[in-house]
């Protein structure tokens, strides 16, 4: 359960990577998300994941990659297996599930390297409600509170008697109410204090609230950027000038 | 918008003592609506700037009904039958902004973790300045001065999960301070902290009022800890007040008991003596009462 619930929770690491205007972050990752997603042969789709765990290595985030690989490898055999079936192809179900697990690196780049501070300084560029962005940052900052609420229930649950592990799939699910009534009931006294706590703390005084933090792009960021921009089109026009067979 | 500015820090600092009338209850019942019964009734309370009081009841007496009514979130938030007023500094709540309020009434929740919204500790002490849109460079003064004053500078970067349950309230604290308040609420403080841990709360805010000026009205049931620092107490029952004076008569007073109050060891081994017919003053730690007796031997 910890181990799950750590794939969620932000860790602050010093690196390149993560020192980058979290604009140009995402730009990055979009960018390498595009080339993932339309990347259509062997070669491509290995320089590719090449690209992406050197960045992750950089970044010193190649075991949580790992981790979010794991979780998802599942659902990339059945890709794979749906592939099969359909296309009789050994090689075109391997380069969709490859794929798949493309798409999943170039995104969890950003997440994980991607403070909640950070996201919302991207979330409010966007020029979304203060409300949302809010709404948003709250969320986030909850997840390893709900976490631990949830992992304190079951062990109390279990403490008198509750077998979670136990049974087939539905008894098993009926086997959470105990568990998500508790946990409900929290989250609702919680939101109640949240909405008490925020009025309290001028929440909503004026419609363009400051920010302790600026961030502001430096010349790396720029050049990061332009870079980064720069390659995409190159390979972008290589896989449109120059097609390469599977 | 009335921000506090730079230049007033200095007025802000040694405000208190000298301020006369800080909070003034005049007559206040609250009902809750649907609820059958008043949570708070006829309530008449004033605290003068730099008081330490307390403020006891059993479980329901309307404890915390009263806070809110104190801080704003009883108009403002909860609507009710409201009557009566109820004035912090130069504000009435009831006609105040929540924000204006929030410069002037800091309120603490008994639960730090459901008070702490931003991810890193210096962020969310920011975020009550963030709100009223003070300008980047003074927000960071005074997120930098409240983090020396609880002791946390080196917190700074933290998230809210990487903190103990001291240190989540201290942040909480620094997020409430950082307003320049002239009034703080606690609510049940140390409900959720270990014996240690209490007793630092009870020291800090006693070096805050020392230090700041800042008035404090705390509700707890702890009061063997708080007692030692404050100037008056206070007992609720069923939403009214029962009792107010100097915490040693309030626990000197038959009714206290009656009322649910535990009344902590020392001042029921004191009140006990003086009931055998020792002549002794009032004072708070087993040192005094040690030392009175000691005289009192002497003396004889
Ligand atoms: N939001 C609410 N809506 C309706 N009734 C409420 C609400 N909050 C409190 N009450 C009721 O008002 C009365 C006083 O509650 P309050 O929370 O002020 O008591 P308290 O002295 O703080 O108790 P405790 O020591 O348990 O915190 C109680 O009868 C309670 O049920
Ligand atoms: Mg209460």
């Amino acid at each position: 359960m910890y181990w799950v619930a750590g794939g969620f929770i932000f860790r602050r690491v010093n690196s390149p990577f993560h020192s980058l205007d979290p604009r140009v972050k995402l730009l990055v990752s979009a960018e390498l998300f595009v080339v993932s997603l339309t990347a259509y042969s062997v070669t491509q789709l290995a320089v590719v994941m090449a690209v992406m765990l050197s960045i992750a290595a950089v970044s010193k985030i190649l075991k949580r990659v790992g981790r979010t690989l794991i979780f998802s490898a599942g659902f990339s055999v059945f890709i794979f297996v749906i592939n099969l079936l359909a296309s009789h192809s050994l090689l075109t179900s391997a380069v969709y599930s490859v794929r798949f697990l493309a798409i999943i690196i170039s995104t969890s780049l950003f997440f994980i390297t991607t403070s909640p501070d950070e996201l919302e300084q991207v979330m409010k560029s966007a020029h979304l409600p203060r409300d949302v962005v809010f709404a948003f940052t709250t969320a986030v900052r909850f997840i390893p509170v709900l976490m631990l609420d949830a992992i304190q229930i079951v062990d109390a649950q279990k403490s008198r008697g509750l077998e979670v592990e136990k049974g087939n799939l539905i008894r098993r699910v009926r086997k959470m109410v105990p568990v998500l009534i508790p946990l409900v009931v929290n989250s609702v006294i919680r939101s109640g204090e949240l909405a008490e706590a925020m009025e309290s703390r001028a929440y909503g005084a004026v419609s363009k609230p400051t920010s302790l933090h600026s961030y502001s792009s430096t010349k790396r960021d720029k050049l990061v950027a332009a870079g980064s921009l720069i390659l995409f089109i190159i390979t972008v026009y290589i896989y449109v000038r120059f097609p390469t067979p599977l | 918008m009335g921000i506090a500015t730079l230049p007033d820090i200095q007025r802000w600092k040694g405000l208190g003592s000298s301020m006369g009338e800080i909070l003034r209850v005049q007559n206040l019942s609250f009902r809750y609506p649907e609820a059958a019964k008043f949570a708070v009734r006829d309530f008449e309370l004033t605290i003068k700037g730099g008081e330490i009081v307390i403020l006891a009841g059993p479980s329901g007496c309307g404890k915390s009904t009263l806070l809110r009514a104190v801080n704003g979130l009883i108009p403002h938030m909860y609507t009710g039958e409201y009557l009566g007023s109820v004035s912090v500094g130069d504000h009435k709540v009831s006609e105040a902004r929540m924000s204006e309020l929030a410069q002037t009434v800091g309120l603490l929740f008994q639960n730090p973790e459901n008070q702490i919204f931003m991810f890193s500790v210096e962020r969310d002490i920011a975020f009550g300045l963030e709100n009223l849109a003070v300008p980047p460079d003074e927000m960071r003064t005074r997120v930098d001065e409240a983090m020396r004053q609880l002791g946390i500078t080196d917190l700074a970067q933290r998230a809210p999960h990487e903190l103990s349950d001291g240190q989540k309230q201290r942040v909480a604290l620094a997020g409430v301070i950082v307003m320049r308040p002239r009034l703080i609420i606690l609510d049940e403080p140390t409900s959720l902290l270990d014996p240690k841990t209490a007793v630092e709360l009870v020291e800090l805010v006693r070096r805050l009022r020392d230090e700041t000026g800042i008035t404090f009205l705390i509700v707890e049931h702890r009061l063997e800890l708080l007692v030692r620092i404050a100037d008056r107490l206070v007992v609720m029952s069923e939403g009214r007040k029962v009792l107010d004076g100097g915490p040693e008569e309030v626990l000197a007073d038959e009714r206290a008991a009656a009322y649910g109050i535990s009344i902590p060891p020392i001042s029921r081994l004191r009140n006990q003596l003086k009931r055998d017919g020792l002549p002794l003053e009032n004072g708070f730690g087993p040192d005094d009462l040690a030392e009175e007796l000691n005289r009192e031997a002497l003396g004889r």
